[in-house]
């Protein structure tokens, strides 16, 4: 299985409209909060932000409890009960940004969800790139209703998205003024993200 | 229109108000300046127009509320142009191109104004160019619009047409505006001039700030001008090159001299009054005659019978005492300076007439006064002639004054002469060009008659109110006016201009000197000249 | 219906008072049970020779040392392996026309020490053959169903453990541990025909514990254990019994026959279970002694799985772990399962936890349960072969008003 995609981290569980859900292949793998992931492929590579990730029992009826009053460290207690990373699991979930249509990456809702057991694969730093050229995706960050507070994913994912950038300063003063022409009146709310997003 | 000097778009306004302009948020607040040039492509229809106020907004009362902190410079960069930006006010003036009547015959006048979002760029050197015109035979270079390249030229034909004025208060560079513009006159004005020049600045040579010497009118221009002066001493100590000595003969001076001289020699309106019986009385010889005057009975019956008050002679005759102790006064003039003048004028030589030390405001309002009396005189009578015979006319003449509102105050205008050729206008080919610092002191009526202004900084409410009454747009020049630095920036507005300019002077030196002379100077004489 | 509760509370209510009065009766017959157990060697000498020459009605421990021996837990080996079955059966429909049954098995591998590891899976098997469903010999057969299921069940999980033995690395001491008794007593109660005896027992249950027992090697260490919660049994507690009866020896047919429960001498250690006994004498983590148990089915078939027990005080409780003669004998492999089931008590809060995990991973529920069957219908209408369900299950599928 060595050849397989490196940057293949999970397989899409639940899916919908406005986001997805995935399992990631290893316990605790999740991509960073922000972080701009893909799934699909060729015309249908459609490209989501982290905006939650959780590990909890595979079985809904078990809870995790607590074993480590004695241990020696927190890899201790995974080696004592080897079978805790069978029965957790991770996963992650994703706001939908954009897609690849017509070979070109649009920044709004693709037509069709993700299929369920689709790859989702982290995007390589060129494809972050070309992602974040344009800002339109910032409207749907900011007005999605999300179990986290949108602000907080927008600007964990800025801060994924700078880091790919060529000069980070000059992307996030970009993205800071596309910010404030599309919250015109919510000078607080900006004030919030950006000193979340500065350098 | 380049992106690159794209600075914003059209959001409001209104004819009479000016237009607001947005500005980008990648164009810089600090960079835009009143008195700058903008085109605006409307539609269907291009403006050009000046930039007349900068201002700061908000997209939002909190951000003025609670601004970002001294150190929140990452918030203030990305706020201002966005959510924080600028505005311009600007007054359309013209509209360019785009149009058929402007295509055919230029720029035209303004009446309406570009649609909403019109985008808004820096004027461009071609636009200007296309508005003042390039240089030719009857465009002359006198500097350029602020933080502008091009060449703005005046067309002097047209600027001759009326009489103007040079304002600005002192120090601004009135005198350095006032050469160049006689040095262009003499080029291409197709005029011939009179310069009353009170501090010799204009014949030979003059001053410049840094202490340097200048060329001046008559070394630019040898064959075609003439230097009188009225102190030989002086003239000849300053190696001048002089073509006539000016006196005056006592019977030359009338009683409308006197009258003009009423507050500078302490006259009372009795004495004045004095003059004109003495005059009807003794005729063309009464100073003499006056003078003669004393205790004798005789004098006082005579001041009787003439209702004239001994204390009034009194001070008539200090008054008198005062001219005559003028070494040009002299009793008998050899040959009259008048018919000199005329004489050369009527040759096309222009004549500039030097005070050297009688820089005393009494012997210049006095001689200005007194040979512009007589030369309109001669003037107006030629021109009836000529309209009667259908004949040549003769060529219009240019009289520059400095301190114009001694002559031009609304107390004096009406009586004198210069008042008179202020309003006629150039019904005889004669106008005039008057300096002044202080031109709330100069009568309305005259203000309003000058064709075209030239102003300075002038930092005086009343200064700025007259020089701009009756223009349109006032209130935004004014805010040009008074932002103009205190050297080297003038504002130009009236008949010689499509519109009115704010520009920067060009500077009077070897470029000037290279352009009027036929052969080139040697770099020795230069070096004798500095 | 739903259940009366107020009425059940009252009830419950004097249950408790009844109990009270009992208890103090009930602690009477511990210390007896108690005393018995301190003994001299020579008085368990005389014990033992007694047991071997009665005839009880009840069941006989054989210990193999003084009965109130205890034994501290054993150092854990630095590295070590656990293997866990257990399984559910999903029965045969009786009123469904596809004849079929479902065993899940659940299966554990964990690893602990140098290099930890763990894989669980749940492995389900249908049976769907004609000759899956019945055990047969000749023209003679019973349909496997109910009970034989069950112990088919057992078999399947023994099954599983001797290959997951088999598949694992020798370098590791290994535990293969099974939940519930060692001794399948309900193949003999019921009077099955000695073919199905053979079939499930010789060639099913034993032949794999046999399998088990010869991975064992002069460097490879498999044991076989299974732990049984809350042991209700009382096979040392009858030994003692024959302390307090008077007869010599003990025939409690010819004896005590018309006598009610209670009434007989020995009945002074009525109520008493092992882990009654057990829970005083034992510290938290020892083992009692080894006992052997003297069942019949056990001599006619184990052979050397004949079944060993012993006590163990766990943090929670006394459980009763089953070792088959080849484990209880080997000083190492006793030692193993002792440490080792500790440990797996210990992790698992009370109950060993791969023995947890296995059954997690075997439980099928009743949403399971339905599923199952709505599968195998779907199926079966896809293919068009008419499944035809009685009235009678359909009724109990709907809920309807």
């Amino acid at each position: 299985m060595d050849n397989l995609n490196t940057n293949r981290i999970g397989e899409v569980i639940d899916t919908s409209t406005t986001d997805f859900t995935a399992q990631s292949y290893q316990l605790y793998n999740t991509p960073a909060l922000g972080a701009l992931v893909k799934t699909g492929e060729g015309e249908n590579t459609i490209y989501a932000a982290v905006y939650h990730a959780t590990t909890s029992s595979i079985e809904p009826g078990r809870k995790p409890i607590a074993r480590g009053q004695d241990a020696a460290s927190e890899e201790d207690i995974y080696a004592q009960s080897p079978q805790l990373s069978k029965l957790l699991r991770s996963e992650f979930s994703c706001l939908i940004l954009g897609y690849r249509g017509q070979g070109q990456i649009c920044h709004w809702l693709p037509p069709r969800p993700a299929h369920i057991h689709s790859f989702t694969e982290t995007c390589t730093p060129e494809e972050t790139a070309e992602f974040s050229r344009s800002f339109g995706f910032l409207n749907i960050l900011i007005n999605s209703e999300l179990p986290v507070p949108a602000d907080e994913v927008t600007a964990a994912c800025l801060r994924q998205l700078a880091a790919a950038a060529p000069d980070k300063q000059s992307f996030l003063v970009k993205a800071g003024k596309e910010l404030a022409r599309i919250l015109p009146g919510q000078y607080q709310r900006l004030k919030v993200i950006l000193e979340r997003i500065q350098l | 229109m380049t992106s690159e000097n794209k600075l914003g778009i059209v959001i409001g306004g209104s004819l009479s108000g000016g237009i607001y302009v947005r500005l980008d948020g990648e164009a810089l607040v600090e960079d835009m300046a009143v008195g700058r040039y903008v085109t605006i492509q409307g539609k269907t229809k291009r403006f050009l127009g000046m930039i007349t106020d900068v201002s700061l907004g908000v997209t939002d009362q909190r951000l003025t509320l609670t601004p970002p902190a001294a150190d929140e410079k990452f918030l203030a960069e990305i706020l201002s142009g966005t959510a924080a930006y600028g505005d311009l006010k600007v007054i359309p003036y013209l509209v360019l191109g785009n149009d058929e009547k402007s295509l055919l015959d230029g720029p035209q006048p303004v009446k309406t104004i570009p649609s909403h979002y019109a985008p808004v760029d820096i004027a461009s050197n071609e636009d200007i160019e296309m508005v003042f015109g390039k240089e030719d035979a009857s465009h002359f270079y006198v500097g350029n619009p602020l933080d502008m390249e091009t060449r703005l030229c005046l067309n002097l034909p047209e600027l001759v047409k009326r009489s103007n004025g040079i304002f600005g208060k002192s120090g601004t560079g009135k005198t350095f505006l006032t050469r160049t513009l006689l040095v262009g006159m003499l080029q291409k004005g197709s005029c011939v001039n009179l310069v009353f020049d009170m501090h010799s600045e204009y014949g030979w040579e003059g001053t410049s700030e840094k202490k340097h010497k200048v060329k001046a009118l008559k070394q630019l221009f040898p064959d075609r001008v003439a230097v009188f002066t009225l102190d030989g001493e002086s003239s000849r100590k300053r190696k001048v090159s002089v073509d006539f000595e000016v006196k005056i003969g006592y019977d030359e001076i009338e009683p409308e001299d006197i009258s003009l001289l009423r507050q500078t020699l302490n006259l009372t309106e009795q004495a004045v009054e004095a003059v004109y019986q003495l005059r009807k009385y003794f005729k063309k010889n009464w100073i003499k005659e006056a003078n003669n005057i004393g205790d004798e009975e005789d004098d006082k019956k005579l001041l009787d019978s003439l209702s004239i008050h001994e204390s009034t002679f009194q001070n008539l005759k200090r008054g008198l005492n005062t001219l005559t102790r003028l070494p040009f006064i002299v009793e008998n003039a050899p040959v009259k300076a008048v018919d000199r003048v005329l004489e050369y004028l009527n040759r096309n030589i222009n004549v500039v007439l030097e005070f050297g030390r009688y820089t005393d405001i009494t012997a210049y309002i006095l001689v200005a006064n007194l040979l512009t009396r007589r030369i309109y005189t001669s003037y107006r009578d030629r021109m009836e002639q000529a309209m009667a015979e259908d004949a040549a006319k003769p060529t219009p003449l240019v009289i520059t004054i400095e301190e114009a509102h001694k002559f031009l105050n609304p107390e004096v205008a009406s009586r004198t002469i210069f008042g008179t050729i202020a309003r006629e206008m150039r019904k005889y080919n004669v106008t005039l060009l008057i300096i002044d610092q202080r031109p709330s002191g100069i009568d309305t009526e005259v203000m309003s008659q000058l064709g075209t202004k030239i102003t300075a900084l002038l930092d005086n409410e009343k200064d700025i109110d007259a020089v701009l009454s009756g223009i349109s747009g006032k209130n935004e020049l004014k805010g040009v006016l008074a932002k103009l630095a205190s050297r080297q920036q003038a504002l130009i507005f009236g008949a010689a201009v499509p519109m009115p300019v704010a520009f920067v002077p060009r500077e009077y030196d070897q470029s000037i000197y290279n352009e009027v002379s036929r052969k080139k100077i040697s770099t020795e004489e230069i070096e004798e000249l500095f | 219906m739903s259940l009366n509760l107020d009425k059940t509370a009252l009830q419950i209510q004097s249950m408790v008072s009844d109990l009270k009065g009992r208890d103090l009766e009930h602690q009477k017959h511990l210390e007896a049970g108690l005393n018995g157990m301190k003994r001299t060697p020579a008085e368990y000498q005389h014990l033992l020779d007694k047991a071997e020459r009665s005839q009880t009605t009840f069941l006989l421990a054989h210990p193999e040392e003084i009965p109130d021996a205890t034994h501290p837990p054993p150092a854990l080996p630095q590295s070590y392996r656990i293997l866990a079955t257990d399984g559910s059966q999903i029965d045969v429909d009786r009123h469904q026309l596809s004849r079929c049954y479902l065993i899940n098995i659940g299966r554990v591998r964990l690893e602990y020490g140098q290099s930890p590891s763990a894989a669980l899976e749940s492995l389900p098997a249908l049976y769907a053959r004609p000759e899956d469903m019945v055990i047969s010999c000749g023209s003679k057969e019973v349909a496997v169903e109910g009970t034989l299921l069950g112990i088919k069940r057992s078999v399947e999980e023994t099954r599983h453990l001797a290959e997951m033995a088999d598949a694992a690395s020798p370098n590791l001491p290994t535990l293969a541990l099974a939940d519930g008794t060692l001794i399948l007593w309900s193949l003999l109660s019921k009077e099955f025909p000695e073919y199905v005896v053979e079939d499930l027992l010789v060639n099913g249950y034993l032949k794999y514990l046999g399998k088990i027992q010869n991975l064992n090697t002069k460097d490879r260490q498999v044991a076989l254990a299974s732990y049984i919660s809350y042991p209700g049994s009382t096979d040392v507690v009858n030994t003692l019994r024959l302390l307090y009866c008077p007869y010599e020896p003990a025939d409690c047919t010819s004896q005590c026959d018309q006598l009610p429960n209670g009434k007989r001498p020995c009945d002074i250690l009525s109520g008493v279970t092992d882990s009654m006994l057990f829970e005083r004498i034992l510290k938290p983590g020892e083992r009692s002694a080894l006992f052997a148990s003297s069942s019949s089915i056990l001599e006619k078939y184990y052979g050397e799985h004949r079944v060993y027990f012993y006590y163990l005080k766990t943090s929670e409780e006394i459980a009763r772990v089953e070792l088959p003669g080849w484990t209880a004998r080997s000083e190492e492999l006793l030692s193993l399962s002792h440490s080792l089931i500790l440990e797996q008590c210990r992790l698992g809060h009370g109950y060993p936890v791969s023995l947890s995990e296995a059954h997690e991973q075997a439980v099928v529920s009743g949403q399971d349960r339905r599923i199952f069957n709505q599968l195998v219908e779907e199926m079966l209408t896809a293919s068009k072969i008419n499944p035809s369900s009685s009235a009678k299950s359909l009724s109990k599928k709907t809920r309807w008003v």
